[in-house]
Order: C-alpha cells, then structure tokens, then sequence
C-alpha cells in the first residue's frame, strides 16, 4: 500500500520536475504525460491491488 | 459676387464629397471587431459634450401629486429621486450620479452570484435524492443523514479553517468590488518562481479586516461549491460508511483537501500563475470547477470506495459483479433534474457578475452547460441501448450528469459545438468508466460517483486545453496573463500543458492526500461499519430509525399473511 502511495505521489513529482528541467512545450508535455501516467499504474496496478488481496468478497 | 460665392460654395461642397467618397473607397475594409481596438473601427462621433453639475439641476423628479396616484406602468419608479446624494447642500453632482453607477455595477454582480450561490445550495437536495434514490431501501435513512449533515459539517470546516487556506490570499476580486483584505498567501520558491501554497487571510471571516461585504459574497459562494464536493464522497462510500466517520472525514475534506487544490486553482496558487511564471498558457484554467470540484470529490472518492472496500454481496468469490439496484428511480431522475437546473447557478454563476469584464457572456456559459448536459444523456442512453438492450435509466441521469461536470471547466471558453462534442464524449466515458472500476478493479461505487465526477471532471480540465477557443473575453486577461484563454485545436499548446500538470496534481497528490487522511480516520475510528450491521441495513443501526417505517410493516403483514 506505502509503495502504491508513494508511486502516484511520484508521478505528481515528475510533473513537477517538467517545470523546473524542461524548457520547451512538448517536452513538459511529455514529462507531464509521463507523470500521470505512472500515478495512474500506482493506483490501478499496486494500491487497489493491494487492497484486493485481503478484499471481502474474497473471504 | 453672390453669384461667384454661390458658385465657390458649390464648388467645396463637391470637393468635399468627392474627398469623402474616395476616402471610403481607399479605405480598407472593416477589420473584424476582435483584431482592431474599437476606437479605430468607430465612425467618426461628435465631439462629447462634458455634463455638468448644473445640467443635473434640469433633471426633474416626479411630482408628489404624480406619485399619488400611484405608478401603475412603472414609469415613475427608479429616476433621479433615487440617487443617493452626498452633500445636500450641493444637491446632486456628477460625482453622486458616477458612485451610484458604480454600486448598481456591484450590486448586479452581488445579486448574481448570491442568487448562483443559492442555487448551488440547492443542488445538495439534488444530490441528496440522487444517491438515496441509487440506494436500497434498508440504507435510504443513513443516505439522506449523510447527505444532509455534510452540508452543516463542511460549512463549519470551511469557516472555521478551510476558507482562509482556499482564497486568503487570492487579492482584489474586481467584479466583487476589488476589496484587498484577502493579500496573505503562504508560498515558497521553486526553479526560481514563487509558488503559492495556501491563503493566511480571513479565519472566522472575522480575521484582519475580512469582515467585508466583498468577503461575505465570496465565502457564500465558494462554501457551496465545496459541500459539492463534499458530497460526492458519501455517494462512492453509501450503505456500509459508518456515519460517524463520515463526519470526521466530511470535516477534514471541508478543512483541509478540498481548500489546498482549491487555492492553487482559484485562490492565487501556482497552479494558476503556470502561465506568468512558466508561460503556458493562461495558467492552469478551471472556469467552475471540473477539477477543484468534480475531480477532487471523485478522487477523493476513489480513495475512500478503496478504503471502505465493496458492499457484501456486491462481488462472488471469483470477483464477479452483481447488480444491486437502487430502490427508487423516480428519485434519481429528479435528482438529476435539480441538479441539472443548479448548474446554471454552478457554470454561469462562476463569472461572479453579469456587469462588466466580459460577464455579459453568461448567456454563452448557461447555453454550453445545458447542450452538454443534453448530449451526455443522449450518448448514455443509447450506449445502454445497444450494449444491454434496454435505455438505462439511472446511467441516462447519470450521462447527463457526466456531460454537466465535463462543461464545468470549459464552459466559459468553447463554442456550442464543442459543448455538444464534450457532452457526447463524456456520456460514453461515464458508462466506460463504471464498467471499468467495477470489473477490472473491483471497486463498488454505488452511484458511479468516481466516474461521473472524477474521471469526467478530469476530461473537463483536459478540454479547457483542447476546444478553448479564444473568444472568450473576461477583462482582457485570465489569470494575469493577457489575452484569451485558447486551446491546442486554437493554436496553443501550452494551455494543454498546464491543464495537464493540473490533472496530474489531481491524481497523484489530490488523491494521495485524502488517500492519508482517510486511512488515518481508518486507522482511529474506523470507516466501515459492522458486517451485521450492513447486512440488515444502516438505517436501525445507524441512525436508529428507518426511512420508510411502513413500508417495513406491510412487508411484515404480507409475510404474516402468507404464513412465513
């Protein structure tokens, strides 16, 4: 779950960084596309997984 | 000698119309009204005529005996004898005449966002009756509490803290009357730029001078939005929430989440000075909230459907879905219909004035919104039409909704047609969408909150960079950058860009944040309620009354009938 947090958090820091590391329009474009498509593989491919394992339907 | 005057007169005045004549002939043609300042594009005017105090003394009021007999055609009220004068002495002056222009400027623009305000409010019953009505009937008590008491308990959040963290910094609202009080913003440099972080100004509306008239109108209107917000939560978490930490996590929503994107969006934060600071575009641009609103509820939403798990019996072993109807669909249609008729106070209202700085484009906001809202039901329908068999009718209430939160973002800068392209776009994507959580991410959201709110509300923010077509004109600047705001398919890229750092803020830290904050309340007081609980539904254990007591006595009486 910690791991999950921490790779959206990660995705929204990448964005950032787009700022401060790249000049141009399409390279922040990319970083930024970039950032938030590792956030959305943190929820949807570790955190809601995670908490899955232990999920009441399962029980 | 008259005869030759006669004749040099002739011959001037023909000079002059042949002069005329040219001149028009060589000039170019009328330039369009965007490209050309309207001073250049005028006809020539005669000389404007100064007014004086003295011309206002010709200025007569209606008689008393006049005004005796009453007004039946109105014309005897609102003239001159209404205007409020300084000095009496003096009687009345340019001066009084300019002042009393300037406060029925504000005044309209008062009235319009109080009155967007109060139908904003009103949408709580909307959402109120949606989910009650998506719910069954076991949980339609703890449903309706739950959507009544976040109203009381976002409010008290937002005064006590949430406001003065969302625009205590935000500067002079001009269409509010410019008042300065809110000036103290927390920020921070970063690549050299200042980032705004939270406002300091204003706790209690009491704090360093914000006792203000501009104040009051502005915290009215921005506590209704965020009880919106407030209130698509309880939806994703509805029939196993335990009540008592919804309100501890209403309040820290109301406090805390909601206020920090908020300020950065709308308060003066970074993410709204992207464009001063970092020149894209106008900044991140949010005209009524798609994203400080619909995607912060619908993300936060999604943290808490994660946290809180699926309803028991929503999934079998092997995680396959069931259906669980809610218990009364005449509820959520007019739901939809409330709300859908508070989103004209929602979009439209978001100008805050209907005078000046560009506001009289409210018509155009108000038209967007409905077009949207009519082509996401539309779309809604039919993709449960064809994929199902049967016009759906809570996913048509809620493709109409999906088309409304997509237009909240970009209403006040697209075209009709883009409107209808949006809302279209957004009733399939809402249907997508819940099929998507359901499936492939076992999630239960009992009203699709996560999907009308957040995925659409987040595909509203993405459109202010695509369709935004730089018509728009609201004081000559949006976000301290002149011009209009323009999207990629208009010519700018950089719009899209910062739209889209705006969507990863929602994601990775909007979500992360309330993600914490909930678990944390988890951890304390526990957000699920006791499967036995659930199980005979939350309204005995919960709230320690049902919802609909009669229909539980029939019910009793038919099974005693029959002999069960």
């Amino acid at each position: 779950m910690v791991l999950g947090l921490l790779i959206v958090l990660s995705g929204f820091l990448l964005s950032i960084l787009s700022l401060g590391f790249a000049s141009g329009v399409g390279a922040r474009m990319g970083m930024t596309l970039a950032g938030i498509a590792v956030s959305l593989f943190g929820i949807v491919g570790v955190l809601n997984p995670a908490y899955n394992k232990n999920a009441i339907w399962k029980k | 000698m008259r005869q030759q005057t006669r004749i040099l007169t002739l011959l001037m005045g023909a000079l002059l119309s042949g002069a005329m004549v040219w001149a028009q002939a060589a000039a170019p043609p009328a330039a369009p009204p965007a490209a050309a300042p309207p001073a250049a594009a005028a006809p020539a005017t005669p000389a404007a005529v100064p007014i004086t105090d003295l011309d206002l003394k010709g200025v007569e009021a209606p008689k008393a005996e006049a005004r005796a007999k009453g007004d039946p055609d109105g014309a005897l009220t609102g003239t001159v004898s209404d205007i409020a004068v300084g000095d009496a002495k003096k009687g009345l002056t340019i001066g009084d005449v300019v002042n009393q222009v300037g406060q029925n400027k504000i005044a309209i623009n008062f009235v319009w966002t109080l009155i967007a305000a109060f139908m904003v409010m009103f949408m709580q019953a909307g959402f109120a009756i949606v989910e009650t009505g998506l719910c069954r009937a076991k949980n339609a008590n703890h449903t309706m509490m739950m959507n009544f008491m976040v109203y009381g308990t976002g409010m008290l959040a937002y005064w006590l803290i949430g406001f003065t963290l969302q625009m205590g910094g935000v500067g002079a609202v001009g269409n509010l009357g410019g008042s300065p009080v809110l000036n103290s913003e927390f920020a921070v440099t970063l690549f050299g730029k200042t980032f705004g972080l939270w406002g300091q100004n204003g706790y209690l509306l009491m704090h360093n001078g914000t006792y203000d008239v501009t104040v009051m109108v502005i915290f009215l209107f921005q506590m209704v939005f965020m009880d919106t917000t407030l209130t698509i939560v309880t939806g994703s978490a509805a029939e196993r929430w335990k009540f008592s930490a919804f309100l501890a996590s209403s309040f820290v929503m109301g406090a805390f989440i909601y206020p920090l994107f908020a300020n950065w969006a709308w308060g003066g934060g970074w993410l709204a000075n992207l464009g001063g600071n970092f020149g894209l575009g106008k900044g991140y641009v949010d005209f009524a909230g798609s994203g400080v609103v619909h995607s912060v509820g619908g993300l936060s939403a999604l943290a808490m459907a994660i946290i809180v798990g699926p309803r028991i019996g929503k999934f079998d072993r092997n995680g396959k879905p069931f259906a669980m109807p809610g218990h009364d669909i005449t509820l959520v249609l007019t739901g939809c219909f409330i709300l859908a008729f508070g989103w004209f106070g929602f979009n439209p209202g978001s100008t805050l004035g209907a005078s000046g700085n560009g506001n009289l484009r409210i018509g155009s906001v108000a038209v967007n919104t409905m077009l949207a809202g009519m082509g996401g039901g539309f779309t809604a329908m039919f993709y449960m039409w064809f994929r199902y068999g049967k016009p759906d009718a809570s996913m048509s209430g809620n493709g109409l909704l999906a088309g409304l939160v997509a237009i909240t973002s970009p209403c006040g800068f697209v075209n009709p047609v883009a409107s209808v392209v949006i809302g279209l776009i957004a009733g399939i994507l809402v249907c997508v969408s819940v099929e998507f959580f359901e499936r492939v991410m076992k999630i239960d959201d009992p009203v699709g909150a996560i999907s009308v709110h957040g995925v659409n509300g987040l595909f509203g923010v993405i459109c202010v960079g695509l369709f935004s077509d730089g018509k728009s004109n609201y004081g000559g600047s949006w976000n301290g950058v002149s011009g209009s705001v323009t999207g990629l398919f208009y010519g700018d890229a950089g719009q899209l860009v910062a739209q889209l750092i705006g969507v990863s803020t929602l994601i990775g830290f909007v979500f992360v944040f309330s993600f914490v904050f909930y678990l944390l309340i988890d951890v304390t007081i526990g957000q699920r309620s006791k499967a036995e609980d659930e199980l005979a539904g939350l309204d005995i254990p919960e709230m320690g009354a049902l919802a609909y007591p009669e229909f539980e006595i029939k019910t009793s009486a038919m099974r005693a009938g029959s002999g069960d």
